[in-house]
């Protein structure tokens, strides 16, 4: 304690001498306290996004295809599938057709995106208890239609077929092999069925390929390797191209929430530029006796960055334990709730990222160190003669 | 230790817009190491504003000042601050003491600038206050003392670094004539103990004559005075 350095040790006794001031004390509050409560809004803030960013990405990354490759019409879709399963971290390969149709039952008719699967159901319908071939409808149109297992329904497809009495539609009745569950986000409800009865429903024009991979990150890095040995006119899409309107817009919320609340931080900086002004300003003609017994300006204007450096660290560590504290408890004990029939999750979810809470330091100790910087060059600027004859 | 110091054709005037104020026209001045001189002068004669000059707190608009064979003009600030804290023990006329800090701390203060080792300057420190007769007072504030006993820790807090030059500026002021008496008698003492080159304004004609040379400052310029 008694060894400090001489800018931290006068710093530390104004810092303690001036909470007589109650102008200075109020000042000081602020600033600290506004840093904390900047930081704290920011986490939570952040956090909260992210939480949901996690869940909806979540949610909606299940029901998206990893890498998806459009061949173009002429191809030869059983090749294309052989020449992609070889490349290595490639864990399945499945062909696809997509298309547009309806589900009729019980005199209801309803649109439906058709998506034919060979082999087994793809993982991009999630939940089912079995996926061997068949027919699959999702959850919610289950319920709605008083669907189960075994019942009998019948797919149209919008081709239709000539015949002598004119343009009929296709049709095939299916019974219903199994459910999946439906997204609270999924607005189109989306029915599986095995390729072949897909196939006759809408042709082979629209085939393509759905590719597993280890993982999100491992699909981003296949797919360029994909893309060279599809054939020409083939499109890869990843699950990054099916949300990209999604995902930037939860990037630019992020940063537009970041810019938002920092402004409490920005306030907070310059109650701390006023605070340390106003330190000085009482202190000059002591500050003007030491610089006489031979503290060096510089040294003279570290006391006050000192000065403004604890304050930032008091405000930054109260914030920081606030927010990740809070962000902890809320979502521990989940304690904001949300109207589950509303929104997909029945509470707000908080997720603290470690380069969130990284990002909110670094541009908080930048403003204010810069700030207190600006304060402290006054004292580095005063002549002790000066100061010495107020 | 002690040291010369010198002074040669000292000029300052303090303009404040259309004012003008010649202070000081032109101070010729040497001073022998381990010499005690004192200065009198009317008030407003510049006396405070000598002194500043001399202790390296400002420079003057023509003449230079040599403190035992430097030059101050060729110092730069960081320089100036510390040469004043290795050469130059203050008294001030009017801030004697740092508030914020008990009378042990104060007299540490040119130490802790100098980055020396606390403990050691805490013993040299209580020291020089019990020379002073101040052991009782060490861990008390200086709104906790008497006018007296702090200006006896001004002057032990400008001796605390031995350093080669001492200048007071009216340490006695603001006392009663004992008071400053002893006061006197202590820098006198000290001064001869440690050889230091000291230079003390008063007012106080009486204890001028004690000092080895009087000098009076008016119109701006310095004489000797018979004693
Ligand atoms: N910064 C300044 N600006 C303008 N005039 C000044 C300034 N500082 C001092 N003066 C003037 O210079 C003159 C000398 O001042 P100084 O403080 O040196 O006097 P002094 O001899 O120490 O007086 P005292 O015995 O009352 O302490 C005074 O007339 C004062 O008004
Ligand atoms: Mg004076």
């Amino acid at each position: 304690m008694s060894n400090l350095p001489f800018s931290l040790y006068v710093a530390l006794r104004y810092l303690k001498s001036t909470r007589r001031d109650a102008l200075i004390t109020f000042l000081s509050a602020t600033a600290a306290g506004g840093i904390a409560l900047g930081i704290a809004a920011l986490i939570l803030a952040l956090a909260a996004l992210t939480g949901f960013q996690a869940a909806l990405r979540g949610e909606i990354l299940a029901r998206t295809p990893q890498i998806e490759v459009e061949l173009p019409p002429d191809a030869e879709g059983e090749a294309a599938r052989r020449s992609v399963a070889q490349l290595p971290g490639v864990e399945g390969v499945g062909l696809l057709i997509r298309g547009r149709g309806w589900l009729l039952a019980a005199g209801r008719a309803r649109p439906v995106e058709l998506v034919g699967f060979d082999g087994e159901l793809p993982g991009f319908f999630p939940e089912a208890s079995d996926r061997a071939e068949g027919l699959y409808v999702g959850d919610r149109l289950a319920t709605i239609w008083g669907l189960g297992e075994g019942d009998l329904v019948e797919v149209a497809s919008t081709r239709p077929t000539l015949s002598p009495i004119g343009p009929q539609p296709r049709v095939r009745r299916l019974l219903v092999h199994g459910i999946f569950e439906t997204g609270r986000t999924e607005q189109e409800a989306r029915v599986a069925l095995p390729l072949a009865e897909a196939a006759s429903l809408l042709g082979r024009a629209d085939t393509r390929l759905s590719i597993t991979t280890g993982g999100l990150d491992e699909a981003l890095r296949l797919a360029p390797q994909v893309a060279a040995v599809m054939p020409e006119g083939a499109v890869v899409k990843t699950w990054r191209d099916f949300n990209r309107a999604l995902l930037f817009a939860l990037r630019l919320e992020k940063g537009l929430m970041f810019v938002a609340v920092f402004l409490i931080v920005v306030v907070a900086a310059m109650s701390l530029v006023s605070d340390i002004t106003l330190i000085l300003a009482s202190k000059l003609p002591e500050v003007g006796m030491l610089g006489a017994m031979g503290a060096r300006p510089r040294e003279l204007q570290r006391v006050f960055l000192w000065l403004g450096g604890s304050l930032v660290a008091i405000g930054t560590l109260l914030g920081v334990l606030v927010g990740i504290g809070g962000a902890w408890m809320l979502d521990r004990y989940q304690l904001l709730s949300l109207p589950s029939q509303v929104y997909f999750l029945d509470h707000v979810p908080f997720l603290v990222r470690p380069t969130d809470v990284f990002w909110i330091l670094l541009a908080t100790v930048l403003l204010t160190f810069g700030c207190s910087l600006y304060a402290a060059k006054k004292a580095a600027a005063m002549r002790p003669v000066e100061a010495l004859r107020r | 230790m002690s040291v010369p110091v010198e002074a040669r054709g000292l000029k300052k005037t303090y303009r404040d817009g259309a004012r003008r104020v010649d202070v000081l026209t032109g101070i010729d001045l040497r001073v022998e190491p381990g010499e005690f001189v004192s200065v009198v002068g009317p008030s407003g004669s510049g006396k405070s504003t000598l002194l500043h000059l001399l202790g390296a707190l400002d420079l003057p608009d023509e003449g230079a000042v040599e403190i035992g064979g430097t030059s101050l003009a060729a110092l730069d600030p960081r320089e100036l601050a510390s040469f004043r804290n290795r050469t130059i023990g203050f008294v001030f006329q009017f801030q004697e003491l740092l508030p914020d800090f008990d009378a042990e701390e104060n007299v540490m203060m040119p130490g802790r600038i100098a980055g020396l080792e606390v403990s050691a300057l805490r013993h040299r420190a209580r020291d020089l206050l019990a020379e002073v007769g101040l052991e009782e007072r060490m861990d008390h504030y200086p709104n906790e003392l008497s006018g007296g006993e702090r200006q006896r820790v001004a002057l032990c807090r400008a001796l605390l670094l031995e350093p080669p030059l001492l200048l007071a500026d009216e340490p006695t002021g603001n006392l009663d004539p004992k008071s400053g008496d002893q006061i006197f008698d202590l820098m006198l003492e000290l001064q001869a103990r440690h050889g230091t080159t000291a230079m003390v304004v008063t007012h106080n004609p009486e204890l001028a004559r004690r000092c080895g040379r009087l000098l009076r400052l008016e119109s701006g310029t310095l004489q000797p005075e018979s004693r």
